[in-house]
């Protein structure tokens, strides 16, 4: 627009009513008429004149005012969306990734009369429950919430409860109960919503596990280290052998911290994600295989025979394929490690088995000259679910049964073992463990004093499910 | 579910059997949070597990009357019998589980006093979660009437006593090496021992399941897995 404010005092600004089509247009016909009385013989011409420009503001008006009531009409459509479509609002409802309830109430005194009115897609996946009709009780039973719901529900108050679920992965909860106004007013409702804390809480875990282990497991070779850059500053200056002997020492001690830490943070990274189960696909047997590769110098170079016969079945499982390795490598390694020269180390994959089996010793059902067995992660039982198991069996010295349970603890180690010059982190069993349970798998130790010792890990079959729905 | 003529009638025991879940949830919470008292060295918890326990057996009682009621008011049969007195079953296995945890807070208490062990007490939590996992797959069978879940737990319950057999083992070790710590040490013993007896507690109401849904008892020997005739596998 040339002028926003108007150039001189007379003339109206752009934005002006007065240059509107009706303005304008009242103008000129009035310009029109007095030229019209003032010259008679024009007045034919000029009155034509004044009626065409009257027509065409009319029409110039017309338009624009369809236009404007055209657009309000679009307004209006929209408003019909946003407004209370059911189906739209059950859609977004059934769509949300919190658990949502909506809880009748009943009489007070009546447990059975709380009912779930209304349970979304992901509250029905988590309690197993139907869309409507449930009693509440079979979906929570935890007391804490149930209270929360009752006060909701007959003291109209709203509250937060946190709470963790059982279970191989502990899921942290928090419950929001609210209460429901009902339309007709002749029952009470309550609005139960869960959200998952899991990460927040395994976060805190984490920092303050990382610090602890760190700070502690550091220590040690921290100190012997320094222990040495002392003797070396001091009275070894000149010592060239000395020198070079320390020198080794302290490179073996720098090796193993650093071994710790980069151990100790894919602890933590596994563990954060303990509660999200892998997407990919997995063949254990091939992982397997690529270990045996992996390994086959180091296991040459103690003089440990790798026997692996089952290496042509195909096991495919539900897996990250970098964690699955690193399973079956903590566990080859481990039986390496504390088998003498001239031994064999024994691997076992069994592609399709029920979880009985699967969690079952190596010998298939049989306890053989008085191994204990004993279950390290146990998954959730899942009806009709199938595990492929891959088992590694040393001959080494074995471990006593009331080492068992703490095989995974970390920095655990058996009394009187030593686990040979390339000593561990003592984090290979813990990371075993965690990878394990993030796959919803499994883990089973078998041994005795003198007979060696049989490790079991077994992951869900991949596309179990499929198979078992074609059935 | 089978209808009743007498809409009063199914809704009583629809309520039994809420009752009993609602028991077993606060039973399933005082066990869970007995091994957290004793975990994490938490007297208030402690505490306030021992003052729970009471509602626990006024739960108990209470199904037990309304149970007794439903019997003589209603002369249940069959399967409306069986729902009955598998709730009455449940409750006295449910309220002997709350005093077994109440006992463990009570150790807790006094653990609470000395100094930390927590190796040891990490073995109990182990344990214990163990336990509570056991507990609360039986209930969710119970809720739900299944009796392959329930099932599943009556065969795997030698894993919990593995689990105590080791840690009895652990503990005496412990006891031998430094004789100051064998009050603290013995108390954890009967800790393990508490929950080995929730534990079998959770095998009791997995068998009290089986009869309510299919009628039958539960007998013979705890099916060991056999192994696959097709391979060749040492004798059994």
């Amino acid at each position: 627009m040339p002028f926003e404010a108007a150039p001189s005092p007379v003339i109206p600004s752009a934005a002006s009513r007065l240059w509107t089509a009706g303005a304008s247009a009242g103008v000129s016909i009035g310009v029109l008429l007095v030229l019209a009385v003032a010259q008679p013989g024009l007045a034919p011409w000029l009155l034509g004149a004044a009626v065409v420009v009257g027509v065409a503001t009319w029409m110039i008006n017309r338009g624009s005012a369809s236009r404007i009531h055209g657009g309000a009409g679009v307004a209006s459509t929209a408003q019909t969306i946003d407004a209370a479509d059911p189906r739209l609002l059950d859609s977004a409802f059934e769509a949300l990734a919190d658990p949502v309830l909506v809880v009748s109430g009943g009489e007070a005194d009546d447990i059975a009369g709380r009912r779930v009115v209304l349970a979304n897609a992901a509250a029905r996946d988590l309690f197993r429950i139907q869309r409507e009709g449930a009693l509440l009780v079979s979906a929570v039973r935890e007391p804490t919430v149930l209270e929360a719901v009752d006060e909701a529900l007959f003291g109209n108050v709203a509250r937060t409860t946190d709470y963790s679920g059982v279970g191989a992965q502990t899921r942290h909860w928090r419950a929001l109960t609210r209460p429901l106004p009902t339309p007709e007013g002749d029952g009470t409702l309550a609005l139960l919503v869960l959200r998952d804390e899991t990460d927040v809480r395994r976060m805190e875990l984490m920092r303050v596990d990382f610090l602890a282990n760190a700070s502690h497991e550091l220590k040690t070779p921290l100190a012997s280290l320094t222990g040495f850059i002392e003797t070396l500053k001091g009275h070894a200056r000149d010592d060239p052998k000395a020198r070079d002997r320390f020198l080794d020492i302290m490179a073996v001690q720098a090796d193993r911290m650093s071994r710790l830490v980069s151990d100790l943070l894919s602890l933590s990274r596994i563990e954060l994600n303990e509660h999200i189960p892998p997407a990919g696909r997995v063949d254990l047997s091939r992982a397997a295989i690529d270990v045996v590769d992996a390994v086959s110098v180091l296991s040459a170079e103690r003089g440990v025979a790798i026997r692996f016969d089952t290496r042509d079945l195909s096991a495919p499982v539900h897996g990250d394929r970098d964690e699955i390795v690193q399973v079956v490598q903590n566990l080859v390694d481990n039986a390496i490690k504390y088998s003498a020269a001239g031994d064999t180390v024994d691997i076992c994959i069994k592609p399709d088995v029920p979880l009985e089996e699967a969690s079952a010793p190596w010998s298939g059902g049989a306890r053989e000259g008085g191994m204990t067995r004993l279950p390290l992660v146990t998954p959730d039982r899942e009806p009709g679910l199938r595990y492929a198991a891959v088992t590694v069996r040393d001959h080494g010295p074995g471990m006593a049964r009331e080492n068992l349970p703490r095989l995974t603890e970390r920095f655990y180690r058996v009394e009187g073992q030593k686990s040979g010059e390339r000593s561990g982190t003592g984090l290979g069993l813990a990371i075993v463990k965690h990878i394990v349970n993030r796959h919803r798998g499994g883990l089973t130790v078998e041994s005795a004093p003198g007979q060696g010792s049989v490790f079991t890990a077994y992951f869900p079959v991949a596309q179990a499910r499929a198979a078992q729905a074609e059935l | 579910m089978n209808q009743h003529t007498v809409k009063a009638y199914g809704d009583e025991l629809n309520q039994l059997t809420a009752e009993v879940a609602r028991m077993g949830g606060l039973a399933e919470a005082q066990v869970a949070d007995a091994v957290e008292s004793v975990a994490r060295r938490d007297v208030a918890l402690a505490r306030a597990v021992i003052e729970r326990d009471a509602r626990l057996d006024g739960m108990h009682r209470d199904i037990e009357k309304k149970a007794i009621r439903l019997i003589a008011l209603r002369q249940p049969v069959a399967s409306d019998l069986r729902r009955t007195l598998a709730a009455m079953k449940l409750a006295v296995d449910l309220e002997r589980t709350g005093d077994l945890a109440k006992n463990i807070s009570k150790r807790a208490l006094i653990l609470a006093e000395g100094e930390p062990m927590q190796p040891l007490t990490r073995s109990i939590e182990r344990m214990g979660k163990l336990v509570s996992m056991r507990l609360r797959d039986v209930l969710d069978a119970y809720a739900v009437g299944e009796v392959d879940r329930a099932i599943a737990v009556w065969n795997t319950d030698d894993e919990v006593d593995e689990h105590y057999n080791a840690l009895f083992r652990e503990l005496l070790t412990y006891m031998m090496g430094d004789p100051r710590t064998i009050t603290a040490c013995t108390h954890l013993l009967f800790m393990a021992k508490n929950l080995e007896r929730i534990g079998d507690h959770a095998t009791n109401i997995a068998e009290t399941i089986h009869y309510e849904i299919t009628g039958l008892e539960f007998t013979g020997e705890r099916p060991r897995w056999n192994p696959d005739p097709d391979l060749d596998t040492p004798a059994a």
